[in-house]
């Protein structure tokens, strides 16, 4: 049978039916997975990494790729007549999928692995593949729980994906075939889990770096992973599906009002979503708050020191300003969390208000340095002429005057850092962009989710613009 | 009231160079005396003012107030200055408050003033300087004229026992200068003790009890108004006061640049308004140095004109000479005629360093 496949506005009649056809195709996947890796080898076709397979099938939607490759699970049935896409073919090579451990623990790889085995002796493997990945799946049931051990050295995961069926989030619990099998592990080593949910390619840091034990997530094994990393036995061969878009679906077609009624129940009602970004919108203030504290505290210091009479440590100053302005935020945040403070132990939110922190001092120093030296001396002196103590003066004419100088560049830079936090998804913190993909893995709706994130967004500006008016001094000064 | 001795003020750059500005100021101020403190640019006028309430700490010397040693470690600077007020060159009121709070300011935060009591004070003092009007405006809406008169009213505000004015009109619109010495004058004629670093030398005159004059780092003279302005005892003052304008020469030899010299005297009359004068300068200059006094190198030459007096000399000064050149022997009877029929006045005269002739012309 052929198939249609949409792209950007111009109507293109071609066939894919085998990996063959897809030479000169946009193929979409999710990067880092043993699909993006496998086609990487096919110089033919044109391949498009997405951070998560929700972009990938947006963009599989919208018509910026022809063709999505992913598991054949994930998309199961379901989710295939909602979005009116359908499995063109499916991949001949199947992937064996394991999980990673670091290169010195061995002793968690056998555990996991004779973990396995004793699953697969004892028929619970048969039985929770059947459930996860066989054909009765069906993503809104209910699912199986193991209870959880709480005492002991937690077991730290990596989950790399949260999507159906392999792991994914339910009301702020994870579940799926692998989170069955680690659970089960757990229990056999008496030991917790502590999961949480990286990007793929973070997920690979995070272990290189000893903050997690295990990677987990349908990790490919390849070659070479295992010069740098550990395995168990593979427990499971992935298979993979190429869908396209199904011209021939009928999109249920109930009005705009109405569709949107469906999409806000589906992202936000179902399995309590809501909480996601409830949790995310908490952390983001939690962490740009912190951040703006301490980071204001700083910029004093560094202020003091570009004043300061000896000249290295004006030198120190601007070198430390000019480290600032020439590193991106997100790099900065990725040194700390996984180089810097790799071995020690400090949670991420630490670690992520420390880094913004460390950016905002830079920016606020420059902020009281333009508002300050703005006053004329001649202000000070007036005070001081007068027989106001240098405190005195300080406080009572030239910090009144630097404030109302400085306050609409302070809020610009409150606002900078406070999107700039969205970054922190990337060390496994779930702030309110991360509360969105997480919503979006689950959902693969890109509009919802993102408005609604948008939207909070900006009424947090509007705010920070609210509370720093208030802290503008009032005309009267007696 | 104030004992000032040997008072020194030094300024040190980063890279080790320094500029003593203050050498060694000595002076005994009373209760009831108005200064002016005049003389040339960059004498220490200003700075020996900021040193009096160590806006600009002194390097050297002592200051008593009250018999109080102010310079003393842990003196408390603050409470001096709200006894002795200052008034700025550029006026320096609070850009962020009104006029009334500007003046009400001080009372309310120092000396704890009610409101009410600090806005009848306050409002009293604007009447004063003629102010009342523009209470409840803000400073930049002012003329600088203006904004002096508040300035001075803020500093009234604090009761103070002296108020030093640096240079209060120097940066005023001269159409504005007026108002303000009008303001000055009156706080004169109420007796309030001052110290005025000015440049306006009527008014110094007028108004002055007392005046200072300074030339590099010291007070070089010191005296009555009339005296000092009238038969000044130090020529450095008198230089001063008659606002005498001049070029000097080192003529070291032979090689000297005769003709670049006529350039640079040609170019002074024409700046002084005197050009009339040129031919006649030039050719004394030319007898004096080819002929009568040519054996007298090196010698210093210098042309001076009092924009006071309106009076031009050309002069002549060799070092170590003990009788004028004019009487040495061999001197041309017929050039001297000349020279004499030149000017209209040749004064000979011995100094500290050696002997000379001064040509009015």
């Amino acid at each position: 049978m052929g198939v249609l496949a949409c792209s950007s506005g111009q109507e293109q009649s071609v066939q894919i039916q085998s990996e063959a056809d897809l030479s000169g195709h946009r193929v979409a996947t999710t990067a880092g997975t043993c699909y993006d890796i496998d086609l990487s080898q096919r110089k033919d076709l044109e391949l498009h990494r997405f951070n998560n397979n929700a972009d990938a099938l947006q963009s599989l939607l919208n018509g910026v790729t022809d063709v999505l490759v992913e598991d054949e699970t994930v998309f199961n049935s379901q989710i295939r007549k909602e979005y009116g896409i359908k499995i063109a073919f499916k991949g001949t090579q199947s992937f064996p999928t394991a999980f990673m451990f670091q290169k010195g623990d061995a002793a968690l790889a056998q555990a996991c692995t004779a973990t396995q085995n004793r699953m697969i002796e004892d028929g619970s493997m048969a039985r929770i593949k059947a459930y996860w990945v066989g054909e009765k799946y069906a993503d809104e049931e209910h699912f199986s729980h193991i209870p959880e051990e709480t005492e002991g050295t937690p077991i730290r995961v990596a989950a790399a994906t949260a999507t159906a069926p392999i792991s994914f989030l339910v009301e702020s619990d994870w579940y799926g075939l692998e989170m069955d099998i680690l659970r089960e592990l757990s229990r056999d080593l008496h030991r917790p889990l502590d999961i949480k949910y990286y990007d793929p390619a973070s997920a690979i840091l995070a272990l290189k770096s000893g903050l997690v034990d295990v990677v987990s997530g349908g990790v490919f094994i390849t070659p070479e992973r295992e010069q740098e990393f550990l395995f168990s036995e593979p427990y499971h061969a992935f298979h993979s599906a190429f869908f396209v878009v199904d011209t021939e679906a009928s999109r249920d077609s109930g009005g705009v009002l109405q569709a949107l009624k469906k999409s806000i129940r589906r992202n936000l009602l179902t399995e309590k979503r809501w909480v996601y970004i409830v949790q995310g919108l908490w952390e983001t203030l939690k962490i740009s708050f912190l951040a703006i504290l301490l980071g204001s505290v700083l910029g004093v210091g560094l202020y003091a020191m570009a004043r300061s009479r000896r000249k290295w440590v004006r030198s120190a100053a601007s070198l430390y300003n000019g480290f600032i302005a020439g590193i991106p935020e997100l790099v900065l945040l990725l040194i700390l969390f996984y180089v810097v403070f790799a071995g020690s132990g400090l949670p991420p939110d630490l670690v992520a208000v420390v880094s913004f922190a460390l950016c905002f001092a830079s920016g606020a120093s420059d902020i009281y340095a333009t508002s300050l030296d703005a006053i004329p001396y001649g202000q000070t002196e007036g005070g001081l002429a007068l027989g106001f103590t240098h405190r005195q003066t300080f406080f009572h004419i030239v910090f009144p005057q630097a404030l109302r100088r400085g306050l609409p560049l302070y809020k610009a830079q409150c606002v900078s850092i406070l999107k700039g936090t969205s970054i922190v998804g990337y060390i496994a913190i779930q702030d309110l962009t991360r509360a969105g993909d997480i919503i979006r893995s689950r959902t693969f709706d890109a509009l919802v989710p993102l408005l609604l994130v948008t939207i909070i967004y900006f009424l947090l500006v509007w705010l920070i613009g609210l509370l720093l008016k208030l802290a503008m001094p009032s005309k009267k000064v007696l | 009231m104030i004992t000032v001795s040997h008072l020194s003020k030094t300024y040190y750059d980063p890279d080790g160079k320094s500029l003593q500005v203050l050498k060694d100021v000595n002076c005994e101020i009373h209760p009831g005396e108005v200064i002016s403190i005049i003389g040339p640019s960059g004498t220490g006028k200003s700075t020996f003012l900021r040193a009096l309430n160590l806006l600009d700490p002194p390097t050297g010397g002592s200051i008593i107030v009250d018999g109080e040693d102010i310079l003393k470690k842990g003196y408390p600077v603050h409470k001096l200055r709200q006894k002795m007020g200052m008034v700025f060159q550029n006026f320096n009121l609070f850009d962020h408050m009104t006029v009334l709070e500007n003046v009400m300011f001080a009372p309310c935060k120092i000396r704890k003033v009610s409101l009410e009591e600090a806005r009848e004070e306050g409002m009293a003092l604007l009447r004063k300087v003629g102010l009342a009007e523009k209470a409840d405006v803000y400073p930049a809406t002012l003329s600088g004229g203006q904004k002096q008169r508040v300035a001075i009213a803020r500093c009234l505000a604090m009761k103070p026992e002296v108020i030093l004015f640096d240079e209060p009109t120097s940066a005023l619109d001269p159409t504005m200068v007026g108002e303000v010495l009008s303001v000055i004058r009156q706080l004169a004629g109420e007796g309030m003790t001052m110290l005025i670093v000015t440049h306006e030398m009527k008014f110094a005159r007028d108004v002055s009890t007392r005046i200072f004059f300074m030339y590099e780092g010291v007070i070089h003279e010191d005296g009555p108004a009339q005296q000092v302005f009238e038969a000044p005892r130090r020529s450095a003052t008198k230089a001063f006061v008659q606002r005498i304008r001049k070029e000097v020469f080192e003529v070291e030899g032979r090689d000297f640049d005769f003709l670049g010299m006529h350039t640079r005297i040609n170019r002074f009359c024409i700046k002084y308004n005197i050009a009339e004068k040129r031919a006649t300068a030039d050719r004394l200059c030319d007898i004096m140095l080819q002929d009568i006094m040519a054996d007298c190198l090196p010698m210093t030459v210098r042309i001076t004109f009092s924009e006071l007096s309106g009076e031009t000399f050309l002069d002549f000064m060799v070092e170590g000479m003990e009788r004028s050149p004019l009487q040495a022997d061999g001197v041309n009877p017929a050039s001297l005629e000349t020279v004499r029929s030149l000017c209209k006045e040749i004064v000979e005269e011995p100094t500290t360093r050696g002997y000379r002739v001064k040509l009015k012309i």
